[in-house]
């Protein structure tokens, strides 16, 4: 391997982790709070990423695409949460009635594919470039050329994700998110209102899968089905992360990407498997996540 | 501040509260004896809007708040510091302080710092854990933190569950210190407790049985202990 292949394919690793880690932050902030998460993640990812394709293609500026994009996946973060996961609280008590959120949102995943394949048809398409001029515009780093797309996306990302950490570390909302993680009834009674938070992260998390969508367009290809694999691998993120800390979840992404796009290069057939092993391996030796130990928050 | 009338309440189709009658006046140090599962939980619990009332009249600050819910309660100057204090493990001592009243409608951060300032002279040894996450206090530094963070809220009523379960009795003494402090300087204290060293500092008390008030009398009046726990602990 040269080493202006080595420096592509860390950046490209780099660019994908980034965008994991925003996709799983979703899934970590939701289950924080709910214990609960959105099994569509990836799809709503999948949904954001045609969105703004179709915008994009229409001639909108950059900046208005991210804003629809993100308005349209906040609301549809208050409708998974009012629709597909509040009416079965009620049904607590019932057997396995703690769980049905899992087929729910899994449902709502579903259709949302099944309406993309309909508006946007079944085959992969490419997205326009957000930030450069075509896909292939390329700068050069240490002698290598790279895609000026994925480094916007790296650095667009990691910007999202310290200001996502700053909103949950040194906001009151943040603190709200943290009180009824805890308990929430601990929170009611520290006058937090339990309902509206609990909103509130369903409608960060499915913000989180709008802005990997916009992002992951440009550097992959779209098709409706390719939500999933980001669910998985989301989910295996999060794990590295014990699901509790926000940066054994960045660092865990960043690794996650770096492996794959390493991996893919080795062995393109199989590319997807090697990181995933490696994430059963590590949760092998530290099953609660790479920072787990008995903490859950590294502040 | 509070007044109880014929209060009925229960957890699920179990009725645990029966005609619970309970009043406490404005700057007054109420305590409620009750041996375990008496109840003392689901009495704090229905008035601070975490259990349902069934029937009976709930009066704060003399309006009906019977189906409000708790976090409103809370931030109308209605406290509950809950049993086993519940500190926020994940959070520093000084965001477990900060977290309730942050969210009063309107507070400035100026009332913010003041009142923080006034709990770190109240219970000094806060101050010296303030960055520390609330998870790794001792339980007397818990217990402490819990009812600066119930008066961090302003609050008008004060109520506690059990605040001395689990302390050593200097422990104990100190937060009852605190507690009549806090009445003598016009906040309405409701206390529930298991023990009867609280007795010394209340202004009046009522002995919970079987989910009914059994006995109800100025502190001074309760007299004989022992007869006082004969009477509820059987």
């Amino acid at each position: 391997m040269s080493a202006a292949n080595f420096v592509q394919l860390l950046l490209s690793g780099l660019a994908m982790g980034a965008i994991y880690a925003l996709t799983a932050t979703g899934l970590f902030i939701a289950h924080l709070a709910t214990t609960r998460l959105n099994f569509g993640q990836g799809d709503f990812l999948m949904f954001a990423a045609y969105l703004s394709m179709a915008l994009l293609l229409a001639g909108v500026p950059v900046a208005l695409v991210m804003a629809v994009v993100i308005v349209v996946l906040a609301l549809m973060g208050w409708g998974l949460e009012r629709f597909a996961i509040r009416p079965l609280d009620r049904m607590r008590a019932l057997v396995g009635g703690q769980y049905s959120w899992i087929l729910t949102t899994m449902g709502v995943a579903l259709i949302v594919q099944n309406v993309v394949t309909l508006v946007w048809g079944k085959s992969s398409q490419y997205s326009p470039p957000l930030f450069s001029a075509n896909r292939q515009n390329v700068v050069q780093v240490f002698g290598a050329g790279v895609f000026v797309e994925e480094l916007l996306v790296i650095v667009v990302a990691l910007v999202a994700i310290l200001l996502f950490y700053a909103l949950l570390f040194r906001t009151r909302q943040g603190r709200a998110i943290y009180a009824v993680a805890f308990s929430p009834e601990t929170a009611a009674l520290l006058g937090v209102n339990v309902r509206r938070t609990v909103v509130l992260v369903f409608v960060l998390a499915s913000v989180l899968a709008a802005l990997s969508g916009v992002l992951v367009g440009p550097i992959v290809t779209v098709h409706p089905f390719m939500g999933l694999v980001f669910t998985v691998k989301a989910f295996a993120v999060a794990s590295l992360g014990g699901f509790a800390n926000p940066l054994g979840i960045l660092i865990g992404a960043i690794l996650f990407g770096v492996v794959e796009s390493f991996s893919n290069y080795i062995n393109s057939a199989f590319g997807d498997l090697y990181p995933l092993l490696l994430v059963l391996a590590l949760l092998v030796i530290k099953p609660s996540g790479l920072f787990g130990e008995a903490k859950t928050d590294v502040r | 501040m509070i007044a109880l009338e014929k209060v009925c309440a229960g957890i699920g189709r179990v009725q645990i509260l029966r005609d619970v009658d309970i009043h406490v006046d404005p700057g007054k140090l109420v305590l409620v004896l009750g041996a375990n599962g008496a109840g003392k939980t689901t009495l704090l619990r229905v008035i601070s809007g975490l259990v349902p009332l069934w029937s009976g009249n709930l009066r704060f600050d003399s309006r009906s708040i019977a189906g409000q819910p708790a976090h409103e309660l809370a931030r109308s100057g209605l406290v509950h510091v809950p049993q086993g204090r519940q500190i926020i493990p994940t959070l520093t001592v000084e965001e477990n302080l900060i977290i309730g009243a942050s969210h009063l409608p309107g507070i400035t951060q100026e009332t913010i710092a003041r009142r923080l300032e006034a709990e770190y002279e109240r219970f000094p040894v806060l101050r010296t854990r303030r960055s520390l996450a609330g998870g790794s206090l001792s339980g007397g530094e818990q217990q402490m933190l819990a009812v600066s963070r119930g008066l961090m809220m302003g609050p008008k009523l004060l109520m506690l569950d059990e605040p001395s379960l689990g302390l050593a009795p200097q422990m104990v003494q100190r937060i009852l210190g605190a507690l009549a402090g806090l009445a003598r300087s016009g906040i309405s204290v409701l206390l529930v407790e298991q023990k009867t060293m609280a007795l010394e500092i209340a202004d009046h008390a009522y002995v919970l049985k079987n989910g009914a008030i059994v006995h109800a009398a100025a502190a001074s009046d309760m007299g004989d202990h022992s007869e006082l726990f004969r009477h509820y602990m059987s």
